[in-house]
């Protein structure tokens, strides 16, 4: 392909921007892109840099002045809005915020991709064929065109050597990437004469002669021009890395580079999609492209995108509506804002900093996680194709979100009409909701899974806005903290736990505030609620306590494993608690075989019986929906791990003919043994391995619990016990010091209970386990036969 | 020259025990392979896991987990960072979570602050966790002596297993623990978070001992040996392995103790016994290897003991004879008196020269305070018990050239008539 790119200075296009030397690279040519007055101040390459928003916010910030002090840039952080000081500044004028823009022709919305003009005139936007031209004849549109996944060169069907009738399935390379491929010096078509070939702008942006980038915020300036704030995307190329072999030819990397950018230099829409997205939308035209990676431009290094922060989220502000930034500190505190401060930031003016910020704080968790990241995408995540075992060890995976929640539709129908009870009346008469249940019967995801659909009803309007905010006892390092974390969820702030009590004592029974989304009823989802038990209980007191309150409007929902929890409490908790209960009882098998198999359908790895065999002896023994997905992972894994085996797997397919080559289910043998290491205590089979002393000692204390009838024993009876023993069945006896030492070996393991040895005979030894166990195990030892006599 | 170097060469393999696990490394039944399949899959696949090794003490699994970790990283580099915790030393759920924030800060080169409160330092971990699962590292936590780490409310082992199920972690958590019932000691929220894989670590079978054997003690033939030692020293040790004494020797070893690092220390004896002239490796060495291990204390002690220290224990032993349940020194003068009165001995000692005698025994433990009550009355009255059984004494006092033989007849006289 030919490219070099063009430089030629021949057609002006953009009016007004003031272009530095086109020869700089790409980075620096961003960062003096052409910025309004009061962000020039701080961008010119001759003073320190400095985090955008304090430029915008103090224009008259001179150069020198040391970065401030670390609990303002905190408060700034979460309204990353220049809008207080904008007002103040010279101009007295604000800064208008758009969700979506139409200019020239174009609709552009907050969240969307973008092409971006990368240099004055390197190629005019006068040629911007949107349909590429056949390698081939040079002509576009006609029939359908193919795409080569190699050199992304398009081509018609017809003019293929053989022409293709229909687009194969799968990859396709074309004749001269194969050629290529093979070592060959191939010949390309030329265009031609007189003819250029016209480049499209994917094309151009994967040769690095555009820009691509994702619209954070539009907003029009005083003087009127619209501008926009964007993050870059980046070309493998470019990372520092560089392109890395198992690179997609459509692949970009979402930096974390912001810029402020015209909209004039915006061309057109691109669509950069996520993997999932992308593989649906193979044929959807010429501008799609592929991000998975975030990629960090300070330190070289790439991080997975996860998929909910995709766009920032906007629930205010309509059309041309200034955005209201409301000094509510929590409800648009989130991480986003914090990281957009903190990459602007030049990381070298920081490290300069007399104190420097610990990662683990509270202040400075922010700062240096974005270091956390792989310099290179390790191969094997991104060329590795799962087989349906790893696929369905994927899926069976705790972390991993069902689809459905099935078989806890009775329940979560009950939880919805609480909470729509409670918060849709205007009233919002505060109630509480206690959810009991045995651990592993999806209590905690039925409520969240409730909470997911609540809150698409709230963005659809059907439902008022509220708040939601999970805590769980467990991992509260003092019951008392529940105060602190409520208030910082609902605030912002972080106060002590006093003082966050008496702010929420106020703010519930005091009523309505003065701001309308303090106002919204809130959830407070509290889950091992047991854990708030205190001596005087005055936690829980507390927090029940609330929703009594007539203008509180808070909804408590409680989640414990004991029944009988608000039995167990004072009378007036209790009595606060209500009476709505709801039980989450143990699945029982069908409904195990039914969560099992939804979450393995489409994938062909398990045996029919295999599932029903776990599910059904899960729901014997505990009914716990973890523990079932458990053992089906580990029966997955046992059967891959065979699988993978060199050695065995050969074996496997010369013995087993009906599993036919990489096609391996996950059989019943595999379930058995998973359930085996999941029930089984391992005791027996330490007992069949232990040393021969360590099982003549176990028989002795057998036969002397059958003799005397008393569990415990001391040393020296034991002692004189097995020297009989020894002696009537020839053994070599032992001595007292190294009988001593093997017992207390067997007791750290626990077979045996034992006092500690330096107590010698007076050491009080008894079984651990019942004694039919120890028979059972050592019944037919083969280098002890005698054994059997005393059992 | 040659045994000096070739006996360097033994006690470092013997102590590297990287090397004595390597021995195992290519059988697919073998733990290492187990847990390195587990680990790997995890990162490879980017899922969460958890796994218990249990063994007895001296199996071999916080080596094994070592070898498995030093391998993996030579395969995954920077993929993966290593949070070790030792159940001795952070129990407490505090110091615990500040030593996984210090750890992960150390790893990543970021900086760490003493002051954070543990709710920074578990959101902290929380946060890590999910950034090292976005860059595709993996994040494993080695939890040594894991029953430790479930005294008290167990927010750690909560945080932590809940913490792994959220899909963008990439984390396993590894328990090591001796004690076979750790995981029946988990608190029912937490084993239900908690995904019962087991790895069993029992004594190697006779074969596995006999290869790790030649693995450890065989010199290898491309080395600074001069090539005639190298065939010599090893024929002269396939002899000794083929030796029925030998095996006899093995077997009453194992008999008592079948761990590997019991194995280890017989051959570390045995090995530091080389012949330092030929520089060959004999039965004999391996012989009194093993009269090392299976030394006595007791007895020993006993053999030490002045003719005084008998008869004190002797008493003591007379008077629990007669069944007298608490008795001190006091006591144990009278019956010594009366002794002397009725034998008329020529060891009459006095009041305080057997005082110290006793004190002498105190310090050895043979004999000890019956309970640890009236710490602060004078040791002439408080109660005390023999912690040397009659066997054992009978065996002391036989085997003690010194003592008297009034004593042992004495002895006899009581207790085996």
């Amino acid at each position: 392909m030919d490219q070099t790119p063009a430089k030629s200075n021949s057609k002006p296009s953009q009016k007004k921007s003031p272009m530095s030397e086109p020869a700089t690279p790409r980075r620096s040519l961003r960062l003096r892109s052409p910025h309004p007055k009061y962000t020039q101040s701080s961008q010119s390459p001759t003073k320190p840099k400095r985090p955008l928003p304090v430029s915008t916010r103090s224009p008259s910030f001179s150069p020198i002045t040391p970065n401030p002090p670390e609990s303002k840039r905190r408060k700034r952080s979460n309204s990353s809005d220049p809008k207080p000081s904008a007002s103040t500044s010279r101009t007295l004028k604000r800064r208008v915020y758009y969700k979506k823009v139409v200019f020239d022709g174009g609709e552009f919305e907050v969240g969307d991709d973008v092409y971006v003009k990368r240099r004055e005139g390197a190629e005019s936007d006068a040629e911007d064929p949107e349909v590429e031209e056949c390698r081939i004849c040079f002509r576009t549109g006609g029939t359908v065109m193919i795409e080569c996944d190699d050199c992304l060169g398009g081509f018609h069907l017809k003019c293929l050597k053989p022409p293709l009738r229909k687009v194969p399935e799968g990859d396709w390379v074309c004749a001269f990437c194969e050629a290529e491929k093979m070592g060959k010096v191939v010949e390309r078509p030329k265009p031609p004469e007189g003819k250029r070939l016209r480049r499209t702008a994917k094309e151009k942006l994967l040769s690095s002669d555009l820009w691509a980038a994702r619209i954070e915020s539009l907003f029009r300036e005083p003087d009127g021009s619209y501008w926009l704030r964007c993050k870059w995307y980046i070309i493998p190329e470019e990372t520092a890395v560089g392109r890395q072999p198992h690179n997609l030819r459509r692949e970009l990397y979402l930096t974390n580079d912001f810029s402020d950018i015209e909209m004039e230099s915006v061309l057109r829409h691109c669509y950069v999609l996520r993997p999932k997205d992308f593989k649906e939308a193979s044929n959807d035209g010429d501008d799609v492209f592929y991000c998975e990676y975030e990629y960090d431009i300070h330190w070289h290094n790439f991080k997975r995108l996860t998929d909910n922060d995709d766009g920032p989220e906007n629930n205010e502000a309509g059309n041309d509506e200034t955005y209201k930034f409301a000094n509510d500190l929590s409800s648009d505190a989130d991480q986003d804002s914090e990281y957009e401060e903190e990459t602007t930031m030049d990381y070298s003016s920081f490290k300069n900093q007399s104190h420097e910020l610990a990662a683990n704080s509270r202040k400075g968790r922010i700062f240096g996680l974005q270091k956390v990241g792989i310099t290179k995408i390790p191969e094997h995540v991104r060329c590795h194709k799962q087989t349906d075992l790893e696929k369905a060890k994927a899926t069976l995976l705790l972390a991993t979100l069902p689809k459905s929640l099935p078989c806890r539709n009775k329940e979560m129908e009950e939880i919805t009409s609480f909470v729509k009870g409670a918060i849709s009346n205007d009233q919002c008469l505060g109630r509480c909701l206690y959810i009991h249940g045995v651990p592993g019967t999806g209590k905690t995801m039925s409520v969240l899974a409730v909470m997911r659909k609540l809150r698409s009803e709230v963005g659809t309007g059907a439902l008022k806005p509220f708040r939601f905010v999970e805590i769980n006892g467990l991992k509260l390092a003092s019951p008392e903290n529940i105060y602190k974390i409520i208030y910082e969820e609902l605030s912002g702030n972080r106060v002590g736990w006093k003082k966050a009590l008496h702010y929420l004592n106020e703010r519930f029974s005091d009523g309505p505030e003065v701001r309308e989304e303090e106002n919204q009823p809130i959830i407070l989802l509290i889950d091992e609620l047991d854990l708030l038990l205190t001596r005087n209980q005055s936690v829980l007191y507390n927090i029940l306590n609330w929703p009594t309150k007539p203008n509180s409007k808070l909804v408590v929902i409680g989640i414990a494993n004991t029944m009988d929890l608000p039995e167990k409490l004072l009378p007036r908790i209790s009595s606060r608690m209500g009476i709505q209960r709801l039980c989450f009882g143990p699945y029982n098998y069908p409904q195990l075989q039914e969560i099992i198999s939804s979450r393995l359908r489409g994938i062909d790895a398990f045996e029919e019986q295999a599932i029903e065999f776990a599910s059904r002896k899960v729901a014997a023994m505990s009914g716990d929906a973890r523990r079932a997905l458990e053992i089906c992972r580990r029966a997955a894994e046992l059967a891959d791990y065979r699988l993978k085996q060199p050695l065995e797997s050969t074996r496997m397919s010369s013995s087993v003919n009906s599993n036919s080559k990489g096609k391996y289910l996950v059989s019943m043998a595999d379930i058995e043994a998973a359930i085996h290491e999941v029930f089984q205590a391992p005791h027996i089979q330490i007992m069949k391995n232990c040393s021969k002393l360590g099982k003549i000692i176990l028989v002795a204390m057998v036969h002397e619990l059958h003799r005397g009838g008393l569990a415990e024993m001391t040393f020296e009876k034991l002692a004189t016990t097995i020297l009989s023993l020894c002696t009537s069945n020839r053994e070599v006896p032992p001595g007292y010091d190294t009988l001593l030492k093997v017992g207390c070996k067997l007791g750290e393991s626990r077979i045996i209970l034992c006092e500690e040895g330096t107590k010698h005979r007076l050491q009080k030894l008894q079984l651990n386990y019942p004694s039919e166990d120890v028979a059972f195990a050592l019944k037919d030892c083969s280098d002890l036969p005698w054994l059997s006599k005393y059992l | 020259m040659a045994a000096e170097k070739s006996l360097a060469l033994f006690r470092s393999r013997l102590c590297d025990t990287r090397f004595v696990h390597s021995a195992f490394k290519s059988s697919p039944e073998s733990n290492y392979s187990k847990l390195k399949f587990l680990i790997s899959s995890s990162i490879s696949e980017g899922c969460n896991n958890s796994v218990l090794l249990l063994g007895p003490r001296g199996s071999g699994k916080a080596a094994v987990v070592e070898l498995v970790l030093e391998d993996l990283k030579m395969e995954h580099p920077d993929a993966i960072s290593v949070i070790r915790l030792n159940g001795l030393l952070h129990s407490d759920d505090n110091s615990a979570l500040k030593e996984i924030a210090r750890q992960l800060c150390l790893e990543n080169q970021l900086l760490f602050s003493k002051m954070a409160s543990s709710d920074d330092n578990s959101q902290f971990m929380i946060d890590m966790l999910r950034e090292c699962g976005l860059a595709h590292k993996g994040v494993i936590f080695v939890l040594d002596e894991f029953d430790l780490f479930t005294q008290g409310k167990q927010r750690l082992l909560y945080s932590l297993l809940d913490a792994l199920q959220t899909l963008t972690s990439q984390a396993v958590v590894i328990g090591v623990s001796c004690r076979l019932d750790a995981d029946q000691l988990l608190e029912k929220r937490v084993r239900s978070r908690f995904s019962h894989r087991k790895i069993l670590f029992i004594p190697p079978p006779a074969d596995d001992i006999q290869r790790l054997i030649e693995h450890l003690l065989y010199l290898p033939r491309e080395s600074s040996f001069s090539s005639k030692y190298v065939s010599e020293f090893n024929s002269r040790l396939s002899n000794i392995f083929s030796d029925k004494k030998f095996k006899e020797i093995l077997n009453s070893l194992l008999d008592v103790d079948g761990t590997i690092s019991n194995l280890l220390g017989f051959l570390f004896r045995a090995v530091s016994c080389i012949d330092m002239d030929s520089g060959f490796l004999s039965l004999e060495n391996f012989k009194s290897a093993h009269l090392c291990t299976q030394r006595q204390p007791k007895i020993d002690a006993l053999q030490g003991a002045s003719i005084l220290e008998l008869y004190i224990l002797v008493c003591m032993e007379r008077l629990e004879f007669k069944e007298k349940n608490s008795y001190n020194f006091t006591s144990i003068m009278k019956e010594y008196k009366a002794i002397h009165d009725a034998y008329k001995t020529s060891d009459n000692y006095a009041n305080m020269v057997c005082l110290q005698a006793f004190e002498h025994l105190l310090d050895r433990e043979l004999i000890s305070f019956a309970d640890s009550k009236g710490w602060n009355q004078p040791i002439e009255f408080r109660p005390v018990k023999l912690l040397v059984s009659a066997h054992e004494l009978y065996h002391g006092l036989k085997s003690n050239s010194a003592c008297p033989a009034i004593l042992q007849k004495l002895f006899d006289h009581e207790s085996y008539k």
